[in-house]
């Protein structure tokens, strides 16, 4: 039997057309990218593009990752121990998603494989680790982001009183303005904070505690801190609007029912709702770390010394450094490459979240 | 095992609405009570309030001699089954019949014996390993009654559970969950909106409107005597036909009454007026007057038929049922709006009756007709305060 197949009609090809350049149009870049981090320096600087028939070499990643005559060993400490809690991490999540143990731990490998030590880029300064600061920023701002979004998308989900509305709309109203109008409003105030500290002599207390080696005084500029707190006052009424968003397709009996069967409202909600919001939660968590994993301008302006891998990278092509193009093109894909992995692993989630409304009771 | 009583409960809403007013329900240990109502009459709204998940505005409600007032739903010690099942679906059967037992910290030995000992008794031990998106509504629908049993809890709340159920097998799960409540014996506060369902489930029938409690009886003393003009509309499909009429003494010695229904007249026999000494008094008013419509029969049918208790009608719609015959015509008189919200009276249709004949009769649509009425069987009700007039 023949399978019928729908017509060919001109507004299906236009439609296909519109599609194609629109693929063409986002992939094309990152496209030039990789083609120049395999290219040799003189075909990249030809007057003419060479697009096709050039000569390809490693030479670009083997500088970039391979070429480490004076390696941090510290940097080195730091960045198995981070790949080892993103493995315990990605293992944990995956089992929630329900994918299978292999799946984790062949994506875990990959990921260990195409991160192996940024050596150029933790040399670039001996103090900081670029790559370390990037996963920090990226796992906080997830895990403070989703915390909050979390808790306050499910009050608003369930509080329908006008003053849940007007925390909805006031939320919306920040995520309408531009980011960028918040990058100077927060460093002045960081700048405020960090002078109060060092005039009343406050930032130079020993608190015994947090008396961590290498840090002298305690400020909010040029840190971490400063970064994700930014990052995740700018997402959030984002995390708020996407979770609540799900947490009202989850009804209300969902948790009465748990409260009947003997639980107290936060056991109704840590047994019962949030396991339903499982795929909700990894979406927005996607969402979010992309956000902050991606971060330029913030952390450019806030943390001018402790940076992330984009601002490290955008530094390797210009002012001093004596690195090539096709160097930088090499560390742009080499930095792409772990997200890539992780989107296509969950990009089942990210559609959902895309069109929130998948969790059904 | 547990009686609940209901000591004039009473739920306002913040915006000033009043769902319940000064309801007062006494429930005897293993009974099983059914609260119906027709939509939004505050009977979710009241189970829902002893199951702690609204507060109670004023009132009392007790479990045994234990108020539960301030009790957190957790610890009353009740089971609910939801009209939505509610059930966790991230959870296989096995572990959502497992979820209260889990949270009490029943051993796991003890748990995996008690949820197989539930799914026996509800037929769901091949389904155990099932998530709920892969069950029927029906299985669904035991699962839920599942978690609701295997905790053996003082009181079942079950809010309209069988309403997202096909026609057929909520005549099924009618039967099975009333069979499991005798079996298990626990005190059980349903709520629906389904008369037929308070009828043959309910020891005990609770009827509801506006958030006042109408009456509370058996189902046979609720068909039989509706205390008011709702109730006698609400129980009973078709409905009670319900008309004004005056009544008139009549002229013959045994001291009956005759009604003016329209423009026919019935007479009321002796009997009945016996039965009501206080009609009496009613003589020359309006009343109103209902007739069941199992009360009217085909005259051809039945021609022995005292012939001052019959009328003149002519055939609207015919609706043949099989075992038997839906008539309904126009008897010219005033229709009684008997206050149910869900009732599709309108008011055009004024006057319009409706019979229960059996199914032998001939009459065809436009056909002339005549009506026995079993005077017997009447009902007569305040015209003003609609209430039942009786003793």
């Amino acid at each position: 039997m023949q399978l019928s197949r729908p017509p060919i009609r001109p507004s299906r090809i236009a439609l296909h057309a519109v599609m194609i350049l629109l693929v063409v149009w986002s992939v094309t870049p990152f496209i030039w990218t990789a083609q120049t981090s395999i290219k040799f320096t003189r075909d990249v600087a030809s007057k003419t593009p060479v697009l096709w028939g050039y000569e390809t070499t490693a030479n670009a990643y083997r500088n970039f990752w391979l070429d480490s005559d004076d390696l941090n060993m510290w940097g080195v400490l730091a960045f198995i121990l981070v790949v080892a809690a993103v493995a315990t991490a990605l293992g944990l999540i995956g089992r929630r998603a329900r994918h299978g143990w292999p799946w984790f731990l062949g994506a875990t490998a990959v990921i260990c494989v195409a991160l192996w030590r940024f050596p150029r880029i933790w040399e670039a300064n001996d103090e900081y680790d670029f790559l370390v600061n990037s996963v920090v920023v990226t796992i906080l701002t997830m895990v403070i982001s989703l915390s909050i979004g979390l808790l306050a998308g499910y009050g608003l989900a369930r509080y329908t009183g006008i003053s849940g509305a007007v925390i909805l709309i006031v939320a919306l109203g920040f995520r309408a303005l531009p980011r960028t109008a918040f990058v100077l409003p927060y460093f002045f105030g960081a700048k405020e904070i960090d002078d109060w500290l060092t005039s009343t002599g406050v930032g130079s207390w020993n608190f015994p505690l947090i008396d961590f080696p290498g840090i002298d005084t305690l400020q909010i500029l040029d840190t971490r801190l400063a970064i994700v707190l930014a990052l995740v006052a700018v997402n959030q009424p984002f995390t708020i609007w996407m979770l609540r968003s799900f947490f009202i397709e989850v009804p209300k009996e969902m948790e009465e029912a748990a409260m009947m069967d003997g639980a107290t409202r936060l056991q109704a909600f840590r047994k019962v709702i949030i396991p339903i919001m499982w795929p909700a939660i990894i979406a927005t968590g996607l969402f979010t770390m992309l956000l902050a994993y991606n971060e330029y301008l913030f952390v450019r302006v806030l943390a001018p010394t402790e940076w992330t891998l984009p601002v490290a990278i955008v530094s390797l092509t210009g002012g001093e450094s004596s690195r090539t193009i096709t160097e930088a093109a090499a560390a742009s894909v080499s930095i792409t490459l772990p997200i890539v992995i992780v989107i296509i692993l969950f990009q089942k989630h990210l559609v959902r979240g895309l069109g929130a409304g998948a969790v059904k009771g | 095992m547990s009686t609940v009583t209901l000591k004039n409960l009473v739920k306002d809403y913040p915006n000033g609405f009043r769902a319940i007013t000064d309801l007062s329900l006494h429930l005897d240990d293993g009974e099983f009570l059914v609260l119906v109502g027709p939509s939004g009459c505050g009977k979710s709204t009241a189970l829902r309030m002893i199951a702690g998940l609204e507060d109670i505005t004023s009132g009392d409600l007790y479990v045994g001699d234990r108020r539960l007032n301030d009790v957190a739903p957790k610890d009353r010690d009740m089971a609910m089954v939801f009209q939505n099942y509610a059930l966790y679906p991230q959870m296989t059967v096995a572990e959502n019949i497992a979820f209260p037992l889990k949270l009490r910290r029943v051993p796991k030995a003890e748990r995996t014996a008690q949820v197989l000992q539930a799914a026996e008794i509800l037929e769901l031990t091949e389904q155990l390993d099932k998530k709920p998106a892969h069950l029927s509504g029906g299985q669904r629908q035991r699962v839920a009654m599942g978690r609701a049993i295997v905790r053996h809890p003082a009181l079942f709340l079950m809010d309209e559970p069988l309403s997202n159920l096909d026609a057929k097998l909520r005549v099924q799960m009618r039967a099975d969950i009333a069979g499991i409540q005798r079996e298990l014996g626990v005190t059980t506060f349903y709520v629906t909106h389904d008369q037929v369902e308070a009828m043959t489930m309910g020891d005990r029938v609770a009827v509801i409107k506006d958030g006042v409690l109408q009456q509370v009886d058996t189902p046979e003393s609720i068909y039989g005597s509706p205390d008011n003009v709702f109730v006698a509309a609400f129980i009973g499909s078709p409905s009670m036909n319900l008309f004004e009429a005056s009544l008139t003494g009549s002229d013959e010695p045994d001291g009956g009454y005759s009604l003016a229904l329209g423009d026919q007249r019935l007479a009321v026999p002796a009997e009945v007026v016996a039965d009501r000494p206080s009609l009496a008094s009613y003589e020359g008013r309006p009343v109103v007057v209902g007739i069941r419509p199992e009360h009217l029969e085909d005259a051809s049918v039945a021609p022995d038929h005292p012939d001052d208790q019959r009328l003149d009608a002519t055939v609207d719609v015919r609706e043949a049922l099989g075992a038997e015959t839906l008539v309904h015509f126009n008897l010219n008189a005033q229709s009684v709006d008997s206050g149910d919200p869900d009732a599709l009276d309108d008011l055009r249709d004024t006057g319009r009756c409706t019979a229960r004949f059996s199914a032998s009769s001939q009459a065809r649509v436009s056909d002339q007709i005549r009506v026995n009425v079993d005077g017997r069987k009447l009902h007569f009700f305040d015209r003003q305060t609609h209430l039942a007039i009786r003793g």
